[in-house]
């Protein structure tokens, strides 16, 4: 549908989707754990409870899960923000280049 | 508070799928600048911002998972159709090898001698390196079924041992292979033979080594808690993928390395 590139629009009709960009959604609840309480967690086995580290999911998932408006890719802030200019600067510039590349190969050769 | 009234996943904006397509340009016209006018900066350019791309997209999707929660069951079965399409997609690559393999092997031409292997290729012993890769990878699909059971049944211990094991048996592989390739008596470049050998076995070296990968960011969300008993589908995603190289290898050990030699 057309909302992958406009779901900040507001939708009219019998449901909305969270309006992330325009209205910050207000939390009426603390963030829960995702998973229920019926499944099995590793960290719920006591013997292996501190095996490799502690589980630190349910602080990311406080995080992940602010009502600060950001998209999913920009949500940790400045380490975020920082690999998506670096990504964004050696994309649009390598296709610059590549364009000009291109179009220099493509100019005959004048010998032969 | 707004809510959707389904049960699928509506995504933020991102900007990944594009900045990829661009990343494939510059790989692919990197190409032709390093084969044609021996320059390779498009083509580190694009390898590069392909890496970072993958990296970020799949960061992001572990994030709409594990830490927002929006793949509800209806996703995870997406997920699913979509991972068995991508597997099936890429048996039809390798069948185009094997086509290939067959074409020749089949029918040796005179140029060959008329014989299959051709007059003076000298082709790897099956029982020798071959058959212990056979024996590498076979164990490999023990040990991460074995991991899938104790990710299944909550032993977080068990599941990271094997993981690691299969991780390890995986590199086994691809060292040995290299080094096979080091110390083949005949190249790439040796008629038909070489090219359906090294196509066909390379190809699958590359898919070993992305498997190895897969599996390796999957025992590093192991360590970190992310899986649960019974919502794991992206260790799942790579045991299906390691099982399907598995299989790749078993049918060119049997074809290529056994039959063909």
């Amino acid at each position: 549908g057309s909302y992958e590139f406009m779901s900040w629009k507001k939708k009219s009709g019998g449901f909305c989707f969270p309006h992330k960009g325009l209205k910050p959604i207000v939390s009426t609840e603390s963030p829960a754990l995702i998973f229920g309480t019926t499944t099995k967690l590793a960290s719920d086995l006591p013997a292996t409870d501190s095996f490799l580290g502690k589980n630190k999911v349910p602080d990311l998932q406080k995080i992940f899960q602010k009502a600060d408006g950001l998209p999913v890719h920009l949500k940790r802030g400045v380490p975020d923000r920082l690999l998506y200019r670096t990504t964004m600067a050696l994309t649009i510039g390598g296709t610059i280049y590549c364009l000009v590349a291109l179009y220099m190969a493509s100019q005959p050769r004048n010998q032969k | 508070m707004a809510h959707q009234a389904h049960s699928y996943h509506m995504v933020d904006p991102s900007p990944w799928p594009i900045f990829g397509a661009a990343a494939a340009l510059l790989t692919t016209s990197g190409l032709i600048m390093w084969f044609h006018y021996n320059s390779s900066v498009l083509l580190t350019l694009g390898l590069i911002s392909m890496l970072l791309v993958m990296l970020q997209w799949w960061r992001d999707i572990v994030r709409e998972s594990t830490f927002q929660g929006h793949h509800t069951p209806t996703v995870q079965k997406g997920l699913r159709y979509g991972m068995i399409l991508f597997i099936t997609s890429e048996a039809f690559f390798f069948l185009g090898f094997f086509w290939a393999f067959f074409h020749s092997s089949l029918a040796p031409t005179p140029e060959l001698g008329g014989q299959w292997p051709p007059t003076g290729i000298k082709p790897l012993n099956p029982m020798e390196v071959p058959l212990l890769n056979t024996a590498i990878l076979l164990a490999s699909g023990v040990t991460v079924t074995w991991a899938h059971h104790s990710i299944t049944e909550g032993n977080r211990k068990h599941a990271i041992h094997a993981l690691t094991l299969t991780i390890l048996l995986g590199f086994y592989f691809t060292a040995l292979q290299a080094m096979e390739y080091h110390e083949a008596p005949f190249s790439i470049a040796d008629s038909v033979y070489g090219s359906t050998f090294f196509v066909a076995t390379g190809f699958h070296g590359l898919h070993v080594i992305i498997g190895s990968s897969f599996l390796t960011v999957c025992l590093f969300r192991l360590i970190k808690f992310h899986f649960t008993s019974d919502h794991h589908f992206g260790f799942e995603a790579a045991a299906w993928y390691w099982h399907f190289v598995d299989v790749i290898w078993l049918f060119l050990y049997m074809t290529i390395y056994w039959w063909g030699s």
